[in-house]
C-alpha cells in the first residue's frame, strides 16, 4: 500500500506541475462566477440560480477533469516508456494500478475543493449561509466524480485513449439517462428488450442517483440515509472498476 | 546456479489476427556472478525483447526467464536489480534529484540514505551541476546519464542495461565504460546489450550474439574469435551472422 501511495504522490505531483487541468478549472470558475450576473432577478431567485448553475458547473467541469485527468494516467507512462523503469522496481502491477487510482483521486479532490470553495465564497458574498443540504449535494457530486474517474482509469488499462474518451462520455451521458430509459422499457412487452434493458441498468451506473441538487435548490431536505445509500452504491462501482483495472493491467504487455 | 538464466525463452509478438513476429526464439543464456555479459546483435535481433522478458515488462510465449532463480515478477528479486531501458525517458516535470528520490522510495530507502546516494550518483554521472533542471530540458545524453544513476539508486547486485551508450558522445561513452568496469570491480554483475562492437569488446568478459531472435553464438571473445578464425570482433560478428543466414534462410 505504501508503494501505491508513493506512485500516487508522483502522479499528483506531475499533474500539478503540468497545469493542463487548470484550463478546465478556470472555465468552471468562470461559469460559477457568471451565475451571479442574474442580478435582475429577485434576491431569492438569484440565490437559486447561483446554486443551480454552480452545482451543474461543478458536476460538469468536475466530470471533464475526472475524465481528462484519468485518460492519460496509464497511456502516458507507456508512451513515454517510464513504465519500463517503474515495473523493474520492486512493485507489483496492482501497486501501480492502485497508485494511479489514488493519484487521480487526489488530483480530482484538489480541483473539486477549489470549485466548491469558490461556490461557497459566492454564497457567503451574497450573505447566504450554506446549509448542510448544500454540502450533502456537493458530497454526492464528489462521489459521482470519483466514480467517473475510476471508470475512465479502468478503461485506460486495456483500451486506447481515443476509445476511452468516447466510451467514458458515452457512459456519462447514458448514466444520466438510465432512469428515463427504464421508464420507457417498463411499457414494453418484449421480454428480450426488457432483459437487455435491465442488464444495462445494472451494468451502467445511474449517475442521476447522485443528483440531489434539484431538491436542494428548492429547499427539499434529503435524508442522511439516502446520502449513505448512494455513497455505498458509488463505492461498489468504484471497487469493481479498480478490480477490473487490476485484472486487465496484470495481463498487459507494455 | 547461474545468476541470470533463460531457458528456451521465446517471445512471439502477435500483430492482429494472423500476423506473428518472432521476437526471441528459444534462447538459453547463463550469466554468472561477477561477469560483464554483452548481448550483441543488429537492430531488431531481439536484445531488448530478451531484457524486457527478464524484467517482467513482457511475458514469454514459452520458456523461462530467471534472475537469482526467481521469475520476473518476484518483488524481492527486483530489490537487487537496476535497469536502464533503451532510450530512457522519465517524468518531464521532475528534476534529477526528484526522480532519484521517487525511485529510492520505492526501495524503502530512508530519506537520509536517498539524499546521500543521490548526491553521490549525480556526481558520478556528471549531473551534479544540473540539479534544478527539469528532465524535459535534458538532452538525450543527459537522460542516459540520469537513467544510469536511477538504475543504481538501490545499489543493485545486478545491473541490466539496454544500449547504455546510445546517445552519448565519445567522451560520455568512455566515461560510461570506465564506470561499468568500476562497478563490476565493486562486485556488480552487469548484463548489457549493444550494437557498438567496440564498446562490447572493451568491457565484456563474455558475449552472446543475437540474430533474428536467435542466440547464434556465446562465449568469451577469445574463444569465439578462435572458433571463427576471425581477426576482429567485427569480422567475427559478420562471419557468425553469415553462417547463420546460410544455415537458416528466411
Ligand atoms: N511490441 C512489439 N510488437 C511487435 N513486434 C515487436 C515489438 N517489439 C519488438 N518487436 C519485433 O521483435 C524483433 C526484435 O526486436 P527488439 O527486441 O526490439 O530488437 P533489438 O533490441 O535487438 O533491436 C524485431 O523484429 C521487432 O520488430
Ligand atoms: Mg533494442
Amino acid at each position: 500500500m505504501k508503494k501505491s501511495w508513493i506512485i500516487a504522490l508522483n502522479t499528483f505531483h506531475e499533474s500539478l506541475r503540468k497545469k493542463t487541468l487548470y484550463i478546465v478549472l478556470v472555465f468552471g470558475l468562470v461559469v460559477i462566477g457568471a451565475s451571479r450576473l442574474f442580478s435582475f432577478l429577485t434576491a431569492q431567485e438569484e440565490l437559486k440560480m447561483i446554486q443551480d448553475v454552480s452545482f451543474s458547473a461543478i458536476e460538469f467541469f468536475g466530470a471533464l477533469i475526472a475524465i481528462f485527468g484519468s485518460l492519460g494516467a496509464i497511456s502516458s507512462e507507456i508512451e513515454k516508456r517510464t513504465i519500463y523503469t517503474l515495473l523493474s522496481k520492486p512493485i507489483t502491477r496492482p501497486h501501480f494500478v492502485i497508485g494511479k487510482f489514488i493519484g487521480q483521486k487526489l488530483i480530482l479532490l484538489i480541483n473539486f475543493v477549489l470549485l466548491c470553495l469558490f461556490f461557497i465564497g459566492l454564497l457567503l458574498f451574497k450573505k447566504s449561509m450554506p446549509n448542510v443540504e448544500i454540502f450533502k449535494a456537493l458530497f454526492l457530486i464528489y462521489v459521482e466524480l470519483l466514480l467517473i474517474s475510476s471508470i475512465t482509469l479502468a478503461l485506460a488499462t486495456f483500451t486506447s485513449d481515443a476509445f476511452n474518451i468516447i466510451f467514458s462520455f458515452f457512459l456519462y451521458i447514458v448514466g444520466h439517462l438510465t432512469s428515463y430509459g427504464r421508464q420507457l422499457l417498463e411499457r414494453t412487452e418484449n421480454i428480450i428488450l426488457k432483459g437487455l434493458g435491465d442488464m444495462l441498468y445494472t451494468l451502467v451506473p445511474n449517475y442521476e442517483n447522485f443528483a440531489i441538487r434539484d431538491k436542494v435548490v428548492v429547499g427539499v431536505p434529503v435524508s442522511w440515509q439516502y446520502v449513505g445509500k448512494t455513497t455505498a452504491y458509488g463505492i461498489i462501482y468504484i471497487v469493481i472498476a479498480i478490480l477490473i483495472g487490476i485484472y486487465f493491467f496484470q495481463k498487459r504487455e507494455v | 546456479m547461474a545468476l541470470i538464466e533463460t531457458k528456451d525463452l521465446t517471445k512471439i509478438y502477435e500483430l492482429g489476427w494472423n500476423k506473428k513476429v518472432i521476437g526471441l526464439n528459444q534462447v538459453n543464456l547463463q550469466i554468472e556472478e561477477g561477469e560483464i555479459f554483452g548481448i550483441l546483435g543488429p537492430n531488431g535481433s531481439g536484445k531488448t525483447t530478451c531484457l524486457k522478458l527478464l524484467l517482467g515488462v513482457l511475458f514469454p510465449t514459452s520458456g523461462e526467464a530467471l534472475i537469482m532463480g526467481k521469475g520476473p515478477l518476484d518483488v524481492n528479486m527486483k530489490k537487487h536489480v537496476g535497469f536502464l531501458p533503451e532510450n530512457p525517458y522519465y517524468y518531464d516535470y521532475l528534476t534529477g534529484p526528484e526522480l532519484l528520490k521517487f525511485y529510492g522510495r520505492l526501495f524503502d530507502l530512508s530519506p537520509a540514505e536517498i539524499n546521500n546516494r543521490t548526491a553521490r550518483l549525480l556526481e558520478m554521472v556528471g549531473l551534479a551541476g544540473a540539479k534544478r533542471l527539469s528532465l524535459r530540458h535534458y538532452s538525450k545524453g543527459m537522460l542516459e546519464r540520469i537513467g544510469l544513476a536511477a538504475s543504481l539508486i538501490n545499489d543493485p547486485k545486478i545491473l541490466v542495461l539496454d544500449e547504455p551508450t546510445t546517445g552519448l558522445d565519445p567522451i560520455g561513452c568512455k566515461e560510461t565504460r570506465d564506470l561499468l568496469l568500476q562497478l563490476n570491480q565493486q562486485g556488480k554483475t552487469i548484463l548489457l546489450s549493444s550494437h557498438f562492437l567496440s564498446e562490447v569488446e572493451r568491457v565484456c568478459s563474455r558475449i552472446a550474439i543475437f540474430h533474428r531472435g536467435n542466440l547464434i553464438e556465446q562465449g568469451t571473445l577469445k574463444e569465439l574469435i578462435g572458433q571463427y578464425q576471425a581477426n576482429t570482433l567485427e569480422d567475427l560478428f559478420v562471419k557468425s551472422i553469415e553462417k547463420f543466414d546460410q544455415q537458416h534462410p528466411a
